[in-house]
C-alpha cells in the first residue's frame, strides 16, 4: 500500500497546522505595525513611523517565507484571516511596549513550532525555524533597546528621541553574521 | 470525478477504514482516496481529501445544535474539485467526521510503518 500522504508532502499535518498559524501571526504582526506606523505618522513622529512601516513590510515577508516553504513542500498554505487591530495608542512609549510584547509572543510561538518539528522528526522545517530564531533575537533586541532610549533621553527632547529610536540596529554579534 | 467504488475497489482499492455509515478506500493505481458515504462514491486526491476533512472538522456543530433557525439545520459541503455536494445534518456531520478522522489515522499509521521500513500491505 502506497504512502499517499508522504508522496504528496514532506510536511506532517501537525507541522502544517502550526506553520499556517505562524503565517497568520506574522500577518497580524504586519497589521499591528502598520497601525503603529500610522499612529506615529499622524502624531508627528516621522522617524518612528518609518521604522514601523519597514517593520510591517518585514513581517509580511516573514509570512511569505513560510507560505512559500509550505507550498514548495507540497503542503497547503492558507491565506490567513487578519482580525482588527488596535489603531490608537496612549503614547509613543506605549507603541514601543506593544512592539516588544508582540515580538516576545512571536518568539514563543517559533519555539513551540521547533518543539513540534523535533517531535515529528521534521528537520527541514526545523532548519527554516532556525532562521526565525535568529530573526527573533534581533527583533527583541531592537525593541528592548528602543525602550531603553525612553529612559536615557529626556522627555522634552522628543524629536531627538524619535530620531534615535529609528536608528537602533543589531549587529548579530553572537553568531558573527 | 465520481467513480463507482466497486469497479475501483475490486481491482486496486484497499479499504483503509470503515464505520457503520461508510468506508474509505485507497487506490494505489490512481493515487486516490475513495470516500464511500451514504451510497455515494467520491474519489479524491490526498490533498483534496485533507481539505475536505478540514472543512468537515471546522463546521461549528455547537452552533448547529443550539440554534433554532432553519439555516442551521443542515450544512452544505462540496469536496474540492468534485461534482459531489453533501447536504448534511448534525448527525451526519458527526458520522462523517468519525469516518474521515479514522481514515486519516490509518493513513498516518501507514506513514509511520513506511518510516520504519514496514508496510501495511501484509495487513490489508
Ligand atoms: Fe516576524
Ligand atoms: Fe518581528
Amino acid at each position: 500500500m502506497k504512502d499517499l500522504v508522504r508522496l504528496r508532502t514532506s510536511v506532517k499535518e501537525s507541522v502544517e497546522l502550526a506553520l499556517n498559524q505562524q503565517i497568520q501571526m506574522e500577518m497580524v504582526s504586519s497589521s499591528k505595525y502598520l497601525a503603529m506606523a500610522g499612529w506615529c505618522d499622524r502624531n508627528g513622529f516621522d522617524y518612528s513611523a518609518g521604522f514601523f512601516y519597514k517593520q510591517s513590510e518585514e513581517e509580511r515577508s516573514h509570512a511569505m517565507k513560510i507560505f512559500h516553504y509550505l507550498s514548495d513542500q507540497g503542503g497547503t498554505a492558507h491565506s490567513p484571516e487578519v482580525p482588527a487591530v488596535e489603531q490608537e495608542f496612549d503614547s509613543l512609549r506605549a507603541v514601543f511596549e506593544g512592539a516588544l510584547e508582540q515580538e516576545i509572543a512571536v518568539t514563543d510561538s517559533i519555539n513551540r513550532i521547533i518543539v513540534i518539528c523535533r517531535r515529528e522528526n521534521d528537520f527541514a522545517t526545523d532548519e527554516l525555524m532556525k532562521w526565525f530564531v535568529k530573526e527573533q533575537m534581533e527583533e527583541e533586541y531592537i525593541a528592548r533597546r528602543c525602550l531603553d532610549l525612553f529612559d536615557q533621553i529626556p522627555a522634552d527632547q522628543i524629536f531627538e528621541l524619535d530620531k534615535q529610536l529609528a536608528s537602533v540596529t543589531y549587529d548579530g554579534a553572537p553568531f558573527g553574521e | 470525478m465520481i467513480v463507482s467504488a466497486r469497479t475501483t475497489s475490486s481491482a486496486h482499492a484497499v479499504e483503509i477504514f470503515r464505520t457503520e455509515r461508510g468506508a474509505v478506500y485507497q487506490c494505489d493505481a490512481t493515487q486516490r482516496l475513495i470516500l464511500d458515504f451514504w451510497d455515494t462514491h467520491t474519489a479524491l486526491s490526498t490533498r483534496d481529501f485533507a481539505q475536505f476533512r478540514r472543512m468537515v472538522n471546522t463546521i461549528d456543530v455547537q452552533q448547529m445544535a443550539l440554534s433554532t433557525g432553519s439555516a442551521y439545520d443542515v450544512e452544505i459541503l462540496a469536496p474540492p474539485r468534485s461534482e459531489r455536494c453533501y447536504v448534511l445534518t448534525l448527525c451526519e456531520i458527526i458520522h462523517l467526521r468519525e469516518l474521515l478522522n479514522g481514515s486519516q489515522l490509518m493513513l498516518d499509521l501507514n506513514s509511520m510503518l513506511r518510516e520504519c521500513g514496514c508496510s501495511l500491505t501484509s495487513i490489508a
